[in-house]
Formats: structure tokens, sequence, C-alpha cells
């Protein structure tokens, strides 16, 4: 059995890095609307904007529930979301990333998703209902590019384990310097815009057609836990993406440089993570937004295709 | 004792059958009856937790001699790990049962306990013959109640099928009698050669096990059987009848023929071809039932076709054939066993209150019904595989298996069919628990429904914490059949490629859950009712007759898309069949006056005929 | 102690929620064509942390944007009681304050405040996006010092409000009475 001490650390790393996560993800929030603004030549509200709006739902003097199973969307989703946090390696800290991988990842990230989704459905809106149908609809779409360009990840480092696709890819051998998996990786980003719901793929939440969908019900304490969700989703899943195809932000090796190593690695993990938003938030600030039928289309058609041609390219080429 | 167990379970039908017609409590018959199985179950545990608990003394292997044939029965860790599925499940969907129908039966309970009769009898068979003898005891009890559900089209795709199944089976007992010169499953694959006639064999008999375990693309009954039948028989249907196929198919590939002889038709990545196409028949289950299902309106058709996707994972797992496949295949069939008959069960549930199966028609059940929501909603998380309960573990080690074998077309087909079993989760979520409050006036499910329900949702939960409970019991299999196992841990599952540790998992979200509950409650809130909703200023009271649930053509964007290339593929294809057929069946017509019983009559003869003539 | 942090607290619950004021998307009269340019590059309301929000469950500030008729008011106060307090009420033009143009309507009602708490009201017709710009900033301030409390005064008069309401939606406007002898809150 593991000793208490390594439990202890563990937990106190856990903790930490759950809460850099969150903080960061709501700093991204207030990134991205600085970015739109200045891309539509507007000074924007400043950064930390999306701190003061959750400290504004959070102290909120009145909140509505529908009953108890709307309250499941308050409980799943940032439990589920922190989950599927600590299960990723940031910036090379394993945490518990060796003990689980890629599929569960995967799977984690529903239990978040089914949670919300609980929620709106019991507010009894019909607005939630659409909007959660187009949710799991464009999960449907992204999701077939999305694995098959990650399959070709898996097979080309022959692990599923996300922790050693990290390791696999120490000294800058980088996946996405493998000609197949840029490939892979361009497949990739298009399939991370429509799971941060970024623009041409913000349909679920489309707050002009179906009032904002999903969180048409929520507010107080419920929209301030769904923003906190939706800020440590943004670094989920960039971090996903970091992880798999930019080398997990590794560049120093902790075991010959200790403690700057993890220091420089968390910096480069911000920085990479910040990059890969920004260009999808750019994407979206150019974009009108697509019908759900578009989406899928365009998914499985155009980006499937080239996942193939990069899984294919990977299996007859490289291994 | 075996025998003396299985005589005792058909003589408790016979008084279920007697009793029928008099009142709903003849149910007790099946009930008691269903805890023969449990007792032999208790009896025969092979992991250390369960065995001696009571020592019944039923012995390993026995031989019957019966007028015209001798039986074998034995146990093996497989027969044991099935009789859980098709055994465990019965007393409790019995007793849900008792409390389903509202007045007397007549010949259901009768009818459940010869197919449980037939279902224990082929799991404990250890020859061709009796394991063919109770497979069409099982067959046509389940008939008779597909007969009770009076929907023409349910019987006669159930007849036809479940005929053409037996014919099959029976041609590929036959052949592998006339190779090996032996019945007897412990010596049959040794002696069986790897001729063409084999392969026909075996091919035969995987499509006739197929169609039991509702394999694409022999599933053609298995919609219409499940849609018009009684909801604790199609729960045991779905939950227990079907993993027979698959321990057919089990048995086909390690005992019937053996894997040497399989392998000798030639491999692909150390995957047998014959393995490898059920895999693919298995994945394109997955998918297409995943499809349909998500398209589908009747609450029980799309429960129907979930079922087909999930088995098709079943499939997939018997097909690849390594042992962390097998072991996802097994933890499938375990985990499908207990939420597909919680979901059945539910939907009756549901039925039961509100006497509506379309999930447009339905809607806001869950607020009247929270237990029988919750039973749902975990078997729900069972079935998307949601690592909340055991449904991960057995998808999980099926996707690891194929990525170990770099199977590239099946991950991502496994894959997107378990996106896809999220939104017809959903549908069944949003459509019939959750929503616009539409039966304000309905009580919960009666105690001796929820109980029932509850009871079977309780492996989910402790093989999500020990999943290496239930890999042990695959160990003892796996070690019976000469395969390497899987190394585990109670809680932790280890690969080549990764591990998946429950505990981990658990211990993250208890905190992940202390987070959430803190801001939870640090706050106030106040609860309102579901038609103080915002509709855009709209007041939902005053207008009479407005539906606020979006639930009809829930998918219809993607059914716009997915209609041209789904739409009834396979069962055009039957139709054509059927149209070939039907100058031959007219000419039949004139022999036969059909009626349903003089059918079943002449194929009785024709099967008492042709057991007669094989062991003679 | 305790009431030091309190009151800290509150201080804290304050500025978060005058530096993050939403709107719900409700427009009623023609002072919603104002609001895009509030909202876009030339005045850039989200400077100050303002944005507009699909549904009253998510905004604090609910703008009546002009004459309301009869048929709207009833919309307008179920969107009202469906925001969370504390919850504002900016209204535009002066159709809200004593019926503007439309004072002689039988079907518009002329004098917002009988039948929703106003926290502040903006004078013209129309007024222009700086006016709006600057009343947003007179709420925040309103907000900061803690004055602008409508929706506490929708709770404690909230008797007299319904009668009011009640009465504008049997169109019997003369039975509509004042709900305080003195109006409170900043006008402009
Ligand atoms: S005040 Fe003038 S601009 Fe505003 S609603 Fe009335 S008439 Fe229209």
């Amino acid at each position: 059995m593991v000793d208490f001490s390594s439990i202890l650390a563990l937990l106190v790393e856990g903790v930490l890095l759950a809460a850099l996560g969150v903080l960061t993800g709501i700093l991204f929030m207030g990134i991205a609307r600085k970015v739109v603004a200045r891309v539509h030549n507007r000074v924007g509200p400043p950064v930390y904007q999306s701190y003061i709006d959750i400290i504004k739902l959070l102290t909120k003097k009145t909140n509505i529930s529908h009953g108890w199973i709307f309250d499941l969307a308050l409980l799943f989703s940032i439990s589920g979301i922190l989950l599927t946090l600590l299960f990723l390696p940031i910036g090379g800290i394993k945490l518990l990333s060796i003990h689980g991988d890629l599929f569960l990842v995967l799977y984690l990230l529903a239990i978040p998703a089914l949670g919300f989704a609980l929620g709106a459905g019991a507010s009894g809106n019909p607005n939630a209902g659409i909007g959660v149908m187009r949710a799991l609809v464009m999960m449907f779409s992204y999701e077939l590019p999305f694995i098959i360009a990650v399959l070709a990840v898996m097979i080309y480092y022959d692990t599923t384990s996300i922790a050693t696709i990290v390791a696999s890819q120490s000294h800058m051998r980088w996946a996405i310097l493998v000609p197949p998996l840029l490939i892979g990786a361009l497949v990739a980003d298009m399939a991370l815009q429509g799971m941060l719901m970024e623009k041409p793929f913000d349909i679920p939440i489309a707050p002009h057609e179906i009032a904002s969908g999903p969180m048409v019900e929520f507010g107080g304490k419920y929209l301030g836990t769904l923003m906190l969700y939706k800020a440590t989703s943004i670094v989920v899943e960039t971090t996903l993406f970091v992880d798999l195809f930019l080398g997990g932000a590794v560049v120093l090796d902790p075991a010959t440089y200790g403690a700057v190593a993890y220091a420089v690695n968390l910096v480069v993990w911000f920085l990479l993570i910040l990059a890969v938003f920004i260009i999808s938030v750019l994407i979206n600030t150019v974009f009108p937004r697509f019908r759900i039928e578009q989406a899928l289309k365009f998914y499985w058609s155009y980006d499937t295709a080239l996942a193939i041609l990069a899984l294919m390219w990977i299996y007859f080429l490289y291994i | 004792m075996i025998w003396e167990a299985i005589s005792l379970m058909v003589l408790l039908a016979l008084l279920a059958y007697a009793t029928g017609r008099l009142s709903r409590y003849s149910g007790i018959f099946a009930v008691l009856a269903g805890f023969v199985p449990l007792a032999m179950l208790f009896d025969w545990a092979p992991t250390a937790g369960l065995k001696h608990l009571i020592s019944l003394g039923f012995e390993k292997s026995t031989a019957v001699n019966i007028k015209i044939a001798t039986l074998h029965f034995s146990i093996t860790p497989l027969s044991w790990l099935f009789l859980t599925m098709v055994g465990g499940i019965f007393p409790f969907i019995a007793l849900y049962a008792i409390s389903y129908f509202k007045k007397a039966p007549g010949g259901f309970f009768g009818s459940m306990t010869l197919a449980l009769v037939g279902a224990t009898g082929v799991v404990l068979a250890s020859d061709l013959l009796t394991f063919f003898i109770f497979w069409e005891v099982m067959s046509w009890s389940a008939f008779l109640l597909v007969v009770r559900g009076r929907d023409r089209s349910a019987i006669t795709s159930y007849f036809s099928f479940s005929a053409l199944s037996a014919y099959l089976i029976l041609f590929g007992i036959m052949v592998l009698r006339s190779e090996a010169e032996t019945l007897s499953f412990s010596s049959l694959s040794s002696s069986i050669t790897s001729s063409r006639l084999t392969l026909l064999a075996f091919i035969s008999m995987a499509a006739g096990f197929g169609v039991k375990g509702a394999l694409m693309p022999l599933h053609i009954w298995a919609p219409r059987a499940y849609s018009r039948s009684e909801e604790p028989f199609v729960a045991y249907l779905a939950g227990g009848l079907s993993k027979l196929g698959y321990y057919g198919i089990f048995l086909l590939f390690y005992s019937f023929v053996g894997v040497s002889v399989i392998t000798r038709f030639g491999t692909f990545r150390g995957v047998p071809y014959l393995g490898y196409s059920l895999a693919i028949f298995g994945a394109l289950s997955a998918f297409i039932g995943t499809v349909l299902a998500f398209m589908e309106d009747d609450l029980r058709k799309l429960l129907a076709y979930s079922s087909i996707g999930q088995l098709g994972y079943i499939a997939i797992g018997i097909g690849i054939g390594t042992p962390l496949a097998l072991s996802g295949a097994l933890f499938q069939a375990v985990n499908h066993t207990f939420f597909k008959a919680v979901l059945f069960l539910a939907a009756g549930s549901v039925y039961y209150r509100t006497g509506r199966w379309k999930i447009s028609e339905l809607g806001g059940v869950a607020y009247r019904m929270p237990f029988t929501f919750l039973a749902a909603l975990f078997s729900i998380f069972a079935l998307a595989a949601i690592p909340i309960t055991s449904g991960f573990a057995a998808k999980w080690l099926l996707y690891v298996s194929t990525v170990d074998k770099r199977f590239v077309f099946l991950t991502p087909i496994m894959l997107i069919a378990g996106v896809g079993a999220f939104l017809y989760s959903f549908r069944i979520l949003y459509g019939v628990f959750l929503g616009e409050p539409r039966y304000p006036d309905i009580k919960e499910a009666p105690a001796l429904q929820l109980i029932p329900m509850w009871i079977l949702v309780m492996p989910l939960v402790i093989f999500l914490i020990f999943p290496g409970k239930l890999m042990d019991v695959f160990g003892e299999i796996f070690a019976y059949y000469g395969l390497e196992g899987v190394s585990h841990t109670d809680f932790a599952i280890t690969t080549s490629l990764s591990s998946y540790n429950t505990l981990a998992v658990i211990f993250a979200l208890m905190g992940g859950l202390m987070v959430a509950f803190i801001i939870y409650v640090s706050r106030p809130h106040r609860v309102v009712s579901h038609y103080d909703n915002y509709l855009s200023g709209e007041i939902p009271e005053v207008h009479e007759g407005l539906s606020l649930h979006a639930a009809t053509r829930y998918y219809k964007p993607v059914e716009d898309l997915f209609q041209p290339y789904f739409a009834h593929g396979a069962e055009r294809f039957y139709h054509h069949i059927e149209v070939g057929l039907e100058g031959v069946g007219d000419g039949l017509r004139r022999l036969f006056k059909t009626t349903v019983s003089n059918m079943i009559y002449l194929v009785l003869a024709g099967l008492l005929l042709i057991g007669w003539w094989l062991t003679w | 102690m305790a009431e030091e942090i309190k009151e800290k607290w509150s201080k804290i619950a304050r500025w978060a929620s005058k530096r993050s004021l939403w709107m719900v998307h409700f427009c009623t009269g023609c002072g919603a064509i104002e609001m895009p340019p509030v909202m876009t590059s030339r005045f850039d309301m989200e400077r100050f942390g303002m944005g507009s929000m699909a549904t009253p469950r998510q905004a604090d500030i609910l703008l009546i944007t002009g004459y309301l008729s009869i048929k709207t008011l009833k919309r307008v106060v179920r969107v009202y009681e469906q925001m969370q307090a504390p919850k504002y009420v900016v209204a535009f033009g002066s159709c809200t304050i004593n019926g503007g143009m439309y004072w002689d309507s039988y079907n518009t009602i002329k004098d917002l405040s009988k039948y929703i708490p106003v926290d502040l009201y903006i004078a013209g017709c129309m007024p222009r996006p700086e006016a709006i710009i600057d009343a947003f900033n007179k709420l925040m301030e309103m907000i900061d010092r803690g004055e602008a409390r409508g929706w506490e005064k929708y709770e404690k008069y909230y008797e007299k409000y319904k009668r009011n309401q009640e009465a504008a939606f049997n169109y019997k406007l003369e039975e509509v009475e004042e709900v305080e002898e003195e109006r409170k809150g900043g006008e402009k």
C-alpha cells in the first residue's frame, strides 16, 4: 500500500493544481473577452473581469432552483471537471494521470456535461432541452474526428496513457513534429473549437436563438458554478491538446533540473494553453454560427477525412 | 442434485401454470424457482468472498438418464458467471412482475419459470445434446411469452428467427458430431479438424447464437419482440436470455471448436479471421444499434435498439479474444444484465403509472417518481459508461484491447457508439423523466417494484468499487480455458498500455463533490415551480394546451441527415427474402394448417426425432 | 469582529455587483435602438463589465427602453420577478416617466414606478448613448453607496404594486395610485 506522506503530498499537489487550474481558467475567460474586444476595436473589460463576475454571481442575494435534480447540475458540473483536471498531467506534473488514461479522461469529461444536462432538463424549460440536444449532437459530431486523430497518437506511441504519451515526447520530440500527427493536431484543434463551444460551433448556447440554451434557468450561485465549470473546462481541454500534441509543455527534465524545471514547465504550460486558447478565440471572433446539422456535416466530412488521412499515414508508414 | 433442482423448478413452473388464472400471486412460485439457481450460485461460488457461505452440496458434474437420452451437466467458472446473469436477476424480476400485473396473468409466470429452467439447463449443460434441448425449452417458453403480446409482426419475426436459429445450431451440432464422434464439451475441441465442414458448422452456429444475441443483421426480431411483450419478460429477455447467445459464441470459440482449429483458418494480427469478422459485426451492431436507438420515439424500441448496441460490444470482445478483450466482453455482459434489466423494469414502472410508452407523450415523471428515476439514472450511467458506475470498466477494457491490437477500425466505431449512447440516454432522461411536469398526479412506483430495481442496481455500484472481484472470476474462467489472465488488484486493472484505478476516481470525485457542496450550501436558494420559467416573458399558465416539452423528434437534425442511410436497411433486405419465400410458403400452407400450436407441435416432434437420431 | 467581516464582505459584494452589471435583453419601445451603439465600438459599455444576457435569471439590470403597452407590462412584470436580487431597473425616455407622447393613450402605462420600482430614469425622447453611459455610471455609484434598493422596495410594498398591476391589466388605469408618498432614487 502507498505510504501516508505520499498520499498527503498528492493531496496538497491536487488541491494546489486544481486551484491553479480554476484560477487560470477564469483568467482565460477574461483574456478571451479582452481579445474579442480588441479585434472589435473596443477597449473591452479588464482581464480580471471574470473574477468579478463570479464573485457577483456567488454573492447574489436570492437564488432559485427547480428541485433537487436541478441542483445536481451544480454538484456534478464543478466536481466532475475538477476530477477530470486531476487526471491530466499539467506541465509534466503527473498527479493522478498514472491511475487512468485517455479513455478515462474522455469519459470523465462526460460527468460534468451530463450533470449539467440533467439540471438543465430538470428546469422544465424547452430551450434547455433544445440546448442540451444541440450540445449532445455537437459532441457526437466532434468526437469522431477527435477520436481518430487521438488514436493516431495512441498507436504511434503505443500507449493509451496520457502520462506515457507526455513522457515519450520529452526532449522536445513533440508530436506535431511528426508530419501525420501535425495533421492530427490540426484535426484535434478543429475539434477543440467545438469542445470549447466557440464560434462557429457555439450552437448549444446560442444566446440569440434559444436564450443561452441549457443555462436559461441558471442564475446566481448556479450560474457562478457553471462559469467555474466553463473556466476549468477551458483549461482541461486545452491541456489535453497540449499533452497530446505539444509534449505536455515539458521543456526541462525535472530529473536533472529539480524544482526549477517544475516552475519553468508550469510557465510554459501556461503559455502554450494560452496560445491554443487564443487561436480558438480568434477563430471565434471572425465567424458567424453554424447550424447544428452543418456542424455535424463539417466534422464528419472534412475533419474526419483529414483525421483518417493522419491515421492511415501513421498506420502504414510509421508502425 | 442438479437434476433434482431442475425438476423442482419444472414442478414450480407447472404449479405457476396451474394457479396462473387464479391470482397474480402465483408469481410466488416463479420467485421460489428463481431461488434455486441462486442457491447453486452461492454453493459453487469460485471466488473466496462467497465460497462456503452456504454449502448445499451441489455436485460439480452429473449425468442423468432420461428415457430417450442421457443428459450431462457440469459447472465451470464460465457457466457460473452466466448463471449469475440468467439466474441472478430472475427472482427479482419475478417479484417485480407480481406487482406489475394488475390481474391474474395466466400462463406468464409458468412460461417465465420454464424459460429460467431452459436457461439454467443451457449454462449447466456439458454436452451438445443437453445444451440444445434446454436451448429449445428456453426459446419456446420465450416464444409463449412473446405470443402473449398479441402482436402479429413480433410473433412472426420472433418465431421465424428463433426457428432459423434452432436449425442453424442443430445443423452445426450435427456436423460437429459427425466430425468429432462425440457431443461432450470436454472432448469436442480435441477431436475436431479444421475442415471446410467445420468452418460451415462454425459459421452456422455462430449465426444461430447471434440471433439470440441480437447481433446485426440478425436483430430484426428484437425491437419488435421487446416492444410488444410484457415488461418483466422483456427485462428478462434483454437482461438474461440475450446473454445466452454470447455464452454459446464463447463456447463455440473455446470449447466446441477450439481456438487452435479456428486460428488455422487464418489470422489477422494474431486474431483469427473468424473472430475478427465477429468483432466487425459486433462493431456494426454497436454503431447502428446506437444510431437507431436515438432516432426512436417508442421507449421500449429505444431500449431494444440500445440493447442491440450494447450487446454488440460483447461480440467485439469475444471476437478479438485476447484476455483483455474477453474480460471486457464478460464485464460488459455482467453490466448489461443488470442495467438493462433495471432500465426495462423502470420503463415498466413508468408505464404502470402513466400508461404511456411514447417518449414524446411522457415527461416530468422524475418529480413524482424519484426512486424509480434514481434507479434508472444509475443504470443509464452504467449504460453510458460514466465512470461513477461499473459500466466504464467494461468499455475501457474493450477500448484498450482494440488499441493494443491496433484495430484502427474498431476503436473509433466503438467510441463513437459510446458517444451515441449519451444521446439516447439523454433522450430517455429528458423525454421521460425530466422536462415539463406533465403527470403531476401520479404516485411513486409500488415498493414491490422499487425493491427489485434497487437490488439489481447494487451490483453496478459494487463492481465500480471492486472491479477486481469480478476480474477474479474472469481469471478462473481464463485459467479453465488455458488463457492468460489480466493483472489486477481489487481496485485497479493494469494493462501493458495503461491502468485504471477506481479508488483514484472515487476519491477525486469525493474531493470535487466536497468543493461543490460547499458552494451549494454557502448560499441559500428557493425552489420554484417548473412553470416559473423564462419563456421570453410569456406566461405558460394562460395558454391552454401549450406544451413546454421539447421531446418530439428530439434529434431531428441528425435524423434528417441519417434517415436515408439507416431507415430500415436490414428490414428491406429481409422483406425481399420474405417476398421470395412467400411463394414457397403458399405451397406449404396447404400442407399444414398454420396455427401457432400446430407449428409448435410439428417442430417439437421434429426436434425429438432428431434428438433420438443423434443419440441412437 | 463578525460585524466588521460582514461589513467588509458586503462591501466586496457591492463592488463586484457594480462592476459586473448584466442586462436582460428585453426591448420594449423605441429606446432599444440606442443600445447597439452603446454596446459596440463607439461607446463600448463592456469597459464597465456590462453585457447583455439572454435570460432574466442571469441578469441584474432590467432596461425598460421606452413606452410600455399594458400587454407588454405583463411580460415585464414577469421578467422582473424572475430576476435574482439584487436587481435594478433603469427606465428610458419620457414615456416611462409620464407617458411622453403617449400621455393620453388608452393602452400604455404612464408612470412605470407605480408598477415596478425604478432605480434610475433617463430623460429624453430618446436619450443619447452618452446619456445612457452616464446613467450607468450613476447607477454604479448608487450601488456602491447602497442606494439602489428598488428590489427591497418591491418586496416591502408588494401588495401595493400588485394592486396597481392588476388595475392596469384590467385597463382601469384610473385606479392606479402612488406606491409611496415621496419618490426615492436619483432622477436625471
Ligand atoms: S420617450 Fe420617446 S423615444 Fe422613448 S419610447 Fe417614448 S416616444 Fe419613444
